[in-house]
């Protein structure tokens, strides 16, 4: 079948967040074909007309690595002795192929990410998403097939809502192209739906969100003029100057070993061994974000292991892309997009600073006029659940901060402090923790979520 | 599958889908019986589990207990007969005014713990005693909404076993709302009463033998006693004659436009369960209206109700939620645009087992196209699915097998019905 690439970065329609900079990944303009008539779109006769994707996903396998030391209550799960040096861990999972040649999309095979990229769109536009499944390149003889579930898309057709047996999902060397209107902003997941209990676990799952239209029009509060807002809330109080998706997840370690070594799992016995922010465990949480592109997120590399260039991500980290570190300057508004698509309810906190919850599952805490948002220490999210907090970064403490390095130190972390944890791991803590830093002013503008 | 040789069909009349009551005689003083059983169930994957529950008086077993459904503030009896091998109770969360009375008592008294000879609680409340022995408890029934009854007796392995059932409380004089508030009406009303089983603590109960809790893993995880695609089957199903409640959510969905034409469903879900159940309908945003029997409003009155497309539900509570569903193309007003298109055949993957609900057309109630050969097509009318299940996925299995478990579907018929054989909903 055949398909137009898409150069990166020629689109200027401007689907973009906050100016030049680019989003989490362009969801980007659709050109429609020009005298183009309207077909008869049933059709089974031939093949997909070539509509140009938005958004380009390729679903495989690959090798991450979680940190920790060798623990004997997992071994021989963990770490994977069949791994590629550096790695330890084997996943499913998406990779962003947007504007790459059919053959650069081949050699994604066997070079999955986790989490999956974040992605972006924007409110009432038009969004196609093409999934193609390039097989499992451990597992030749699964004939797994992949979908995409936008999980919280209200009133969505179910051809595009990815459960595959009440639609359709996408054999190996095949692709094809959802289709989405999103008219509600707020902060979602997606993953795959095709044997979701083994798929999910195994990291084909990230975030996504919906900006409001209220983008672009500005709102004064107190000091603080906004033009990026989580919802429209009418009265600029989602405003924000930065914004972070923190995706929550759980690795069973067990699990993942039996599926690169030919064995069967039976998921009830599911037992999570690490725990995940945006893929990676603490340590890694705060190590920076790979390389980013306009058209291809952030960038794991090349396919014969070499890291991006600039990178200063450790090549152990080239498949886990998306840094879970929180910057900002002291005052700044900061909203934190917090999803969970794991098996387990995570409830989220951050010393000494206090947080707003202001939408729960993509819906703003507001009926009419009248704002529930909820003032609090402790946030929790429950297993497909998402929350959108907003606080705002305390004055600066002075000299070079309380790390000493220029930036004061808050911790965001789940407050099941089993989850602070690596596998047993005596060097404590890692498991589900970050770090907010908040700078004395020192910080750019953001030119993209999670910068 | 086997059926249990224990059959009684349940003689109560109600349409096959929605949520069936157990009504009693006299709505202005309900009166229930109550029999504490034993009996089977039966899973997708073949397996036939040992429960205990409550089946009203003269039945069959059943599973979930019955489902009661009175006025709030009426006084309702409760009698309960129990052929176990041993003591049982019932305890009414949320209810007030709550008496017990053995037999051969003279008078009701308060409803208060059992206690040993050194003060210990060996009952949440009074019980029935073994074989044969009996007990009645009144209540007044407290604010509309969605309850749970359960045993207090020998509580984690009962509860675990299967004695458990929903109370569902009506606000007097509007049976078709929620709750107090006019906002909270509703067309059609579903129970999805959550728990689950490990079938290895159930053998050793069925054979009176130890067994130890703490290793305890559960394997089958139930909606109405019924795991997927049990779930799907309608109410009083001849083939799951111990599980007569259907977890089918079937709805019409409203035409294109900002006015709906229909009144929402009405959700209950009931947790019975030992852990919190994280349940996602997809396709929807549900609003929940009232939680544990209480009208979501804030201190001064308004309306706090919320929507969420994920509902957490902890163990023991409960979450009433509307859901509507709407329309937004169709292939003559607001078409899919033309470049997207539904693969040929051969490029995608239909089931991926020999059944499929899909229509093989993007739009609702268009008409059907082929599946394959040797793929069974449940899709009637071109009516769209969305399947709602258990977000802890493991959960929505059958003992590891996918697309099973705390799972089911809601079915959502075109606005006009015109393809569709007409139904006993809007």
């Amino acid at each position: 079948m055949s398909e137009q690439t898409r150069k990166p970065g020629v689109s200027r329609r401007g689907f973009l967040l906050g100016g030049a900079g680019a989003a989490t990944i362009v969801a980007g303009a659709y050109r429609p074909h020009s005298g183009a008539s309207a077909l008869p779109e049933l059709s089974d006769a031939g093949l997909a007309a070539a509509g140009v994707p938005d958004v380009a996903l390729a679903a495989t396998d690959g090798w991450v690595a979680m940190p920790g030391a060798n623990q004997p209550a997992l071994s021989p799960f963990w770490p994977d002795s069949m791994a590629p040096p550096g790695k330890n861990l084997y996943v499913f999972g998406f990779r962003n192929v947007t504007g790459l040649t059919d053959a650069q999309v081949a050699q994604q095979r066997g070079l999955a990410q986790i989490s999956a990229p974040q992605l972006s769109f924007k409110q009432d536009q038009d969004y196609r998403v093409k999934l193609s499944n390039l097989g499992l390149s451990v597992r030749p003889d699964l004939v797994d097939g992949h979908t995409i579930h936008w999980h919280g898309f209200v009133n969505a057709i179910p051809l595009f809502d990815g459960v595959p047996e009440l639609s359709i999902s996408v054999p190996i060397g095949r692709s094809f192209t959802y289709f989405y209107r999103p008219h509600d902003p707020g902060t979602y997941m997606y993953h795959c739906h095709f044997e979701d209990v083994e798929h999910v676990q195994m990291g084909m799952t990230g975030l996504l969100f919906v900006s409001p239209k209220q983008n672009g029009t500005s709102f004064t509060v107190g000091s603080k003029t906004f033009t990026k807002f989580a919802y429209n809330d009418g009265d600029g109080s989602t405003g924000y100057d930065r914004e972070f998706g923190l995706f929550l997840s759980e690795i069973f370690a067990e699990g993942h070993y039996r599926d690169a070594h030919i064995q069967t799992t039976d998921w009830t016995d599911f037992k999570a061994s690490f725990w995940c922010i945006n893929g990676r465990s603490y340590p890694d949480t705060v190590k920076p974000n790979a390389p980013y592109s306009t058209t291809l997120g952030y960038q794991t590399g090349l396919a014969d292991g070499t890291p991006p260039a600039g990178s200063t991500l450790p090549g152990s980290l080239q498949y886990q892309p998306q840094s879970a570190l929180v910057t900002c300057n002291a005052g700044d508004r900061v909203l934190l997009r917090l999803a969970n698509l794991g098996y387990q309810n995570h409830a989220m906190t951050m010393d000494n600073v206090p947080m707003r919850i202001v939408g729960k599952d993509a819906l703003l805490l507001k009926n009419g006029t009248i704002a529930h948002y909820i003032d609090t220490n402790s946030v929790e999210v429950g297993p497909g659940e998402s929350r959108d907090v907003l606080f705002t970064a305390p004055g600066f403490s002075g000299g070079t901060g309380t790390s000493g390095n220029g930036y004061d130190t808050y911790l965001l972390y789940d407050r099941n402090l089993a989850y602070a944890d690596n596998a047993g791991d005596p060097a404590s803590p890692g498991g589900m923790l970050t770090e907010v830093r908040v700078y004395n002013g020192t910080l750019p503008a953001q030119s993209q979520p999670n910068a | 599958m086997l059926a249990p040789s224990r059959i009684a069909s349940a003689a109560v009349p109600s349409d096959s889908t929605g949520m069936m009551c157990e009504t009693p005689l006299d709505a202005t003083a309900p009166v229930f019986n109550l029999d504490a059983t034993t009996g089977y169930i039966t899973t997708p994957d073949g397996n036939s589990i040992y429960m205990w529950g409550y089946t009203a008086s003269g039945r069959g077993f059943q599973m979930p207990g019955p489902t009661l459904c009175v006025d709030s503030g009426r006084t309702v009896t409760v009698k309960l007969h129990n052929t176990l091998r041993e003591a049982t109770s019932i305890v009414f969360p949320g209810q007030s005014d709550v008496t017990q009375q053995a037999t051969g008592a003279p008078a009701a008294e308060p409803a208060q713990p059992e206690l040993d000879a050194n003060g210990n609680v060996v009952s949440l409340v009074k019980s029935a005693p073994a074989k044969g022995g009996d007990i009645t408890y009144t209540f007044t029934a407290g604010s509309p909404g969605t309850y749970l009854y359960s045993s207090g007796t020998d509580v984690t392995k009962q509860r675990e076993m299967g004695l458990y059932g929903a109370l569902v409380v009506r606000p007097a004089g509007a049976p078709k709302q929620a709750n107090n508030d006019v906002s909270s009406t509703f067309s059609k009303e579903f129970l999805l009463l959550v728990s689950q089983v490990d079938p290895d603590w159930h053998a050793a109960v069925e054979r009176n033998r130890a067994f130890d809790v703490t290793h305890s893993t559960a394997r089958y995880f139930l909606i109405n006693g019924r795991s997927m695609p049990d779930t799907l089957a309608p109410n009083n199903a001849a083939w799951l004659p111990s599980q007569p409640y259907t977890g089918l959510i079937h709805i019409t969905a409203d035409p294109q436009g900002n006015t709906p034409i229909h009144k929402p469903a009405l959700i209950r879900y009931a947790n019975a369960g030992p852990t919190n159940y994280p349940f996602h309908p997809h396709g929807s945003s549900q609003t929940v209206v009232t939680r544990d029997g209480a009208a979501l409003h804030d201190a001064t009155g308004n309306d706090a109700s919320y929507g969420k497309f994920l509902l957490d539900v902890g163990p023991g509570q409960t979450v009433d939620a509307l859901e509507n569903w709407k329309m937004e193309y169709d292939p003559t007003n607001n078409k899919i645009p033309s470049d997207i298109q539904l693969p040929q055949l051969q490029d995608q993957i239909v089931g991926p087992g020999t059944e499929t609900w899909f229509s093989e057309n993007p739009y609702l109630g268009g008409p059907k196209g082929d599946v394959p050969t040797g793929i069974t097509q449940n899709n009637e009318c071109g009516e769209y699915y969305h399947v709602a299940h258990s977000h802890a996925l493991y959960q929505a299995t059958n003992y590891g097998a996918s697309f099973g478990g705390m799972m089911t579907l809601i079915r959502i018929d075109p606005p006009n019905l015109y393809n569709c054989a007409a139904g006993d909903y809007q």
